[in-house]
């Protein structure tokens, strides 16, 4: 039974969890408290909700290396539009997330119904909506946005007195559940995950079962887009400024989250829940690290980590899922 | 399936295993508060201030390091300067978001942009630290006290009137700024547009919209060269930073255009030293960076201690001596202005 336990990525994942957790709460001042725990897990909130639909793509063997740009340029287009153009923020929020879903139709036509690699697509794409939005903004950061537009990264859905000052939970939270919820229920309650996941593993033999291959390709990158929108309107009200320079390296952090938790690389298998607790490992050590005043390398030491912690975990994903074969 | 039941059955177990963590995690900070909160408990051993400039690694913010420290060292505080290392303010918002965890008593910060900085400093006030901003101001609420170099007023009039000294009471200028929504260069341009009105109606400014280099000189270099190139009636050009000045100046030693434009500004002596001295610039202005930095501290700690309450007339700020208080600033005085005569004066 509990070789079986272990056996399963997601059970294995909530103990490295949880391990991380207890190493940093006693080694580390200043871990384990709720406060700054919540107020981290701000931060966290705009690559978990991308990393959901980077599940999904990943497990069609695909990938989006273009959803910091996309972050960057709906933040910027909503910024622009509220400031120069004065629309209500609630409408410039909504034009943000056409325009996501803009951008990733355009990364899913040409790389589904056109055959370009999404890797050589979306590294175009990545460079193209990062140039746009540094084109609209004249690379000036717009800032002055309202309370109230602020408040869904930077407040609380409710406020207890803790003993260092008032202690909340972090309203955007409910977006991260929301999106992992969907992910999940994509994933793993309808046919859409049977389709994904057969697309990752033979493509031909997909294509032949008569699945629209392109249309479900072609669709997972417009929501991936749409969710980039979603995710830049988060983005903006957490900073409180929308600049076209934003989300650097954003595609690292997601991708990470995504192979760290145990969904391959090549495509076939992907687990929404997996990417979930692969968001709690990257994030809390990047915390754990950056609390610890950790200064090898620079500051580059977390960059480092990410980047070694995704080639071990993509051939720890490839070889497990080699060795299950061979069991089966 | 069965995988996904017991990932959920071992998500309560989790759940579980943050429980405790949390609450032992909370009882521990709870008492560095309760020691905290009177002043005389805090001995200066335990007391942290950190100490943020917009950017690191300019002459400027390292001189203002250098005054930081120095009153760090008087007061016998434990002091942290950090910063972005570029004027980026969201970076700003995540170092301090990491002061507040580690529960610094103070922060003194030069925020790249008052709106943006202003809920993370908000954050850090509503956990009991003393925040106060140096350099260039937040929105009012989010501090408790602005360290104002000098007042806005008093850097415009001495800018406008070395121009005027220079390139003539009827002259044509533009404005190098560093970026268009850094709070202290918008006022110090509004400020200088009021004075040219009442002391030199004669003088235009060419540049509706002023030139941005975003902190960054070889842009400033490059900004400048256009203008010489698009104005043609140009006689001077104010840098107002301490990055577009030199880079304004480079330009003009490059164009050979330094005869017939006077260039003025903003900066410091050790980056104007080689352009004073071969002549390109005349006359520049600034205020004294290392006694920026050093009434910053004082300021915050005096602050966080309790010795600093708003409503007082005056502060007694180290070897700077009794500096005015206004409201809720503390001004450090007027500008200095540097040519070849004096410059050698001074090493920052």
């Amino acid at each position: 039974m509990i070789r079986r336990v272990l056996a399963m990525r997601e059970a294995a994942l909530a103990l490295v969890v949880l391990a991380l957790f207890a190493v940093f709460a006693f080694t580390v001042e200043g871990f384990a408290d709720w406060f700054n725990l919540c107020e981290q897990s701000r931060h966290w909130i705009v690559p978990g909700m991308i990393a959901v639909p980077m599940t999904l793509i990943i497990t069609t063997a695909g990938i989006d290396l273009s959803v910091g740009s996309m972050v960057a340029l709906c933040g910027t287009v909503l910024g622009l539009l509220y400031r120069d153009a004065q629309w209500p923020i609630a409408l410039a929020a909504m034009a943000a997330v056409l325009v996501g879903l803009s951008c990733g139709t355009l990364n899913g036509v040409v790389s589904s119904y056109l055959g370009i690699p999404p890797l050589v697509v979306t590294l175009a794409t990545m460079a193209l909506f990062r140039g746009v939005a540094m084109g609209l903004s004249q690379a000036e950061p717009v800032t002055g946005f309202p309370a109230g537009f602020r408040w869904l990264s930077q407040g609380d859905l409710f406020t207890i007195q803790g003993s260092g000052g008032p202690v909340g939970l972090p309203a955007p939270l409910v977006a991260l559940v929301f999106a992992v919820l969907l992910g999940w229920i994509v994933m793993r309650r309808s046919w859409m995950g049977r389709y994904i996941e057969f697309i990752g593993d033979n493509e031909t033999a997909a294509r032949f079962a008569a699945i629209d291959t392109r249309l479900v390709k072609c669709g997972l990158y417009a929501a991936c887009g749409a969710i980039c929108g979603l995710a830049a309107i988060f983005h903006t009200a957490l900073f409180a400024t929308a600049k076209a320079d934003t989300a650097q390296g954003l595609e690292l952090s997601v991708i990470a989250c995504v192979v760290v938790g145990g969904t391959r690389i090549s495509g076939g298998r992907g687990t929404v829940i997996g990417t979930l607790f692969g968001l709690l490992i990257i994030g809390m050590l990047g915390f754990g690290l950056d609390m610890a005043e950790v200064d090898w390398l620079g500051s580059q030491h977390i960059v480092i980590f990410v980047g070694a912690l995704v080639i071990v975990t993509a051939i720890f994903n490839e070889w497990m899922a080699r060795w299950k074969g061979d069991h089966q | 399936m069965r995988k996904l039941v017991i990932a959920l059955l071992l998500l309560p177990i989790m759940g579980v295993g943050c429980a405790p963590e949390s609450q032992e995690g909370t009882p521990s900070p709870g008492t560095a508060p309760d020691e905290g909160t009177a002043p005389e408990a805090a001995t200066d051993a335990e007391f942290t201030i950190g100490v943020m400039p917009k950017l690191v690694g300019i002459d400027f913010f390292n001189a203002t390091e250098r005054g930081a420290f120095e009153a760090g060292n008087e007061l016998g505080v434990h002091m942290v300067f950090d910063g972005p290392v570029t004027n980026d303010v969201n970076a700003q918002v995540q170092m301090l978001d990491k002061w507040i965890f580690k529960k610094y008593d103070a922060i003194a910060v030069a925020p790249n942009d008052p709106d943006a900085i202003a809920p993370v400093l908000e954050k850090a006030r509503s956990r009991g630290i003393t925040v106060v901003t140096w350099d260039a101001d937040a929105q009012v609420g989010a501090r408790d006290f602005f360290v104002n170099q000098c007042t806005s007023a008093s850097v415009a009039k001495t800018l406008m009137d070395v121009m005027a000294e220079g390139a003539g009471a009827e002259s044509n200028y533009i404005i190098v700024t560093g970026s268009l929504t850094a709070y202290n260069q918008r006022i110090w341009m509004d400020e200088m547009e009021q004075y040219r009105q009442s002391a030199y109606p004669g003088m235009t400014n060419l540049s509706e919209t002023p030139k941005a280099s975003e902190e960054d000189q070889a842009l400033a270099t490059q900004v400048t060269t256009d203008c010489l190139k698009a104005y043609d009636t140009l006689e001077g050009i104010f840098a107002i930073t301490s990055v577009a000045l030199p880079g304004a100046a480079e330009a003009l030693r490059k164009t050979g255009r330094a005869d017939d434009v006077f260039l003025t500004g903003l900066a410091t002596p050790n980056a104007m030293r080689e352009y004073v001295l071969d002549g390109t610039v005349k006359k520049f202005v600034l205020w004294n960076p290392v006694d920026l930095g050093y009434l910053a501290v004082q300021v915050a700690v005096a602050s966080a201690k309790g010795e600093l309450q708003p409503g007082v007339e005056t502060f007694k700020a180290g070897r700077l001596g009794e500096l005015a208080v206004k409201g809720d600033q503390v001004i450090l005085g007027d500008p200095i202005i540097f040519d070849s005569d004096n410059i050698d004066q001074y090493d920052f």
